[in-house]
């Protein structure tokens, strides 16, 4: 089979997902973008991503409001979709129900096989196979602490993974609303990587565990540098997670959802913070970029929307970048709107409208 | 066990082979979903969480009367009965 009947080599294809269904949105030339339509239509789609570390996998969630929430995947650029042998499913014995996932992150370049998975209520689910069989990490299941553990308002979620690709040992997990949670021990055991982020909505501002983590990105040629958005500020770590500084410096809020960078110029990133109503503050829809690892951001608006009506939210998936040079940035509003950016966010376009509610973009540029 | 017709709604009809209704034998309820999930693996799933209970949008109905106001998975299926699987009204 051909992967590529559709696509030549070089397209950036995005994985749009939805609240009714998974769009992908293909260019040639980051300017001009086709919107395609896949046969994962009219369920919530929290996320896709492609894997093309063997062939071009698409995997995308399928949570459904009626019969139940399944990880999917594609060979065919979302014409045909399967189901894994053995999917997500907590054993009976945990006494746990799959409600959403939430995360697929394709595992360590020298790991091919490997995927692992998010969900609420939070668990890591991990494959070895591709994708066609997965299991619960029982480390994390099993927390001491998990009896503790409380939801965001989007749900107790694990939302965010990173396997670090210089330890096999070390992976991160974003969860709301417990905080930055580390293994060190291939998912044996895991801690409490929260010190110095703030949990407002708590009468102890500080505590070990309880925070509302929304995103988490890892430099890439750093490892022990991280950063995120939560939900009481921005901040990075040099130390994997031991300590955490602020850097919300200039930005207008420490709310937001989603937090990207762009990996050939690791100091450059991106956010898009919000107002109390959850949307743009003032009436001009705005990213904000740093050049210098957050010690100072500037508001990126040149093609964005902006006037009286403009109420435009991005939840904590809806911002990412290619991993091209200069990077190519793509933004998906909570009503609809894609925005693009083929010059690191100095110039914007809209590239697709009247989208449903968009969960997730993820951006990949085929081989 | 009596022989017992379950009717599917269109978003599962895929996973048995595209009929819109199957046959199966089951005492109760529960027995039915077993057999469903034996004649087609992960239909079980679809109805319940892992835990083996039924999801809340989805109501079965035993003739016309729905399992919810009975005896849930275990209400009783005599000989005839007719299964109803439907999607509840809701969403948005």
């Amino acid at each position: 089979m051909s992967y590529h009947r559709s696509y030549p080599q070089g397209t950036v294809v995005l994985a749009v997902g939805t609240k009714r269904g998974l769009f992908l949105l293909s260019s040639q030339d980051r300017e001009k973008w086709q919107v395609t339509p896949t046969a994962l239509n009219g369920t919530r789609v929290f996320y896709a991503a492609f894997d093309q570390r063997s062939g071009c996998r698409l995997f995308a969630t399928d949570n459904g409001d009626f019969f139940g929430t399944f990880l999917r995947y594609s060979d065919d650029f979302g014409e045909t979709w399967q189901e894994p042998r053995r999917g997500i499913q907590f054993p009976p014995e945990s006494n746990q129900k799959l409600v959403n996932i939430w995360v697929i992150e394709p595992g360590r370049p020298n790991e091919p096989g490997t995927l692992y998975v998010g969900t609420d209520p939070a668990a890591l689910w991990i494959s070895h196979d591709h994708g066609e069989t997965w299991e619960v990490n029982d480390g994390l299941l099993s927390h001491p602490t998990r009896s503790q553990w409380g939801p965001g308002a989007g749900g107790l979620c694990l939302h965010t993974i990173i396997a670090d690709p210089t330890r096999p040992e070390r992976m991160w997990v974003g969860i709301s609303a417990v905080g930055c949670v580390r293994s060190d021990d291939g998912g044996k055991t895991w801690v409490f990587a929260n010190r110095n982020t703030r949990a407002d909505f708590q009468p102890d501002k500080y505590p070990e565990f309880g925070q509302c983590l929304h995103r988490m990105v890892q430099h890439p040629t750093q490892p022990d540098t991280l950063y995120q958005q939560n939900h009481c500020g921005i901040y990075k770590t040099f130390n994997a997670g031991d300590e955490w500084i602020d850097i919300q410096n200039n930005l207008p809020s420490d709310f937001g959802f989603p937090i990207a960078l762009d990996v050939h110029h690791p100091e450059t990133l991106f956010v898009i913070v919000e107002g109390m109503g959850r949307h743009n503050i003032g009436d001009h829809f705005t990213v904000y970029r740093t050049r210098n690892a957050g010690e100072q951001w500037e508001p990126l608006t040149q093609g964005l929307p902006a006037g009286p009506g403009v109420r435009l939210g991005v939840l904590r998936h809806g911002l990412c970048t290619d991993r091209l040079d200069p990077c190519g940035v793509y933004v998906g509003t909570n009503t609809g709107q894609l925005f693009a950016s083929r010059d690191c966010g100095d110039n914007w376009q809209l590239i697709a409208d009247f989208l449903p509610p968009i969960y997730s973009v993820t951006a990949t540029m085929l081989v | 066990m009596p022989m017992i017709t379950v009717s599917l709604p269109n978003a599962l009809r895929s996973r048995a082979g595209n009929r819109s209704s199957v046959t199966v034998s089951g005492s109760t309820v529960r027995e039915v979903i077993d057999a469903l999930e034996h004649d087609f693996p992960g239909l079980r799933f679809n109805l319940c969480y892992e835990n083996g209970e039924l999801r809340p949008y989805v109501n079965i109905f035993l003739n016309s009367d729905n399992i919810r106001y009975l005896r849930g998975l275990d209400t009783p299926i005599l000989p005839g009965a007719r299964i109803h699987i439907l999607q509840s009204v809701a969403g948005g």
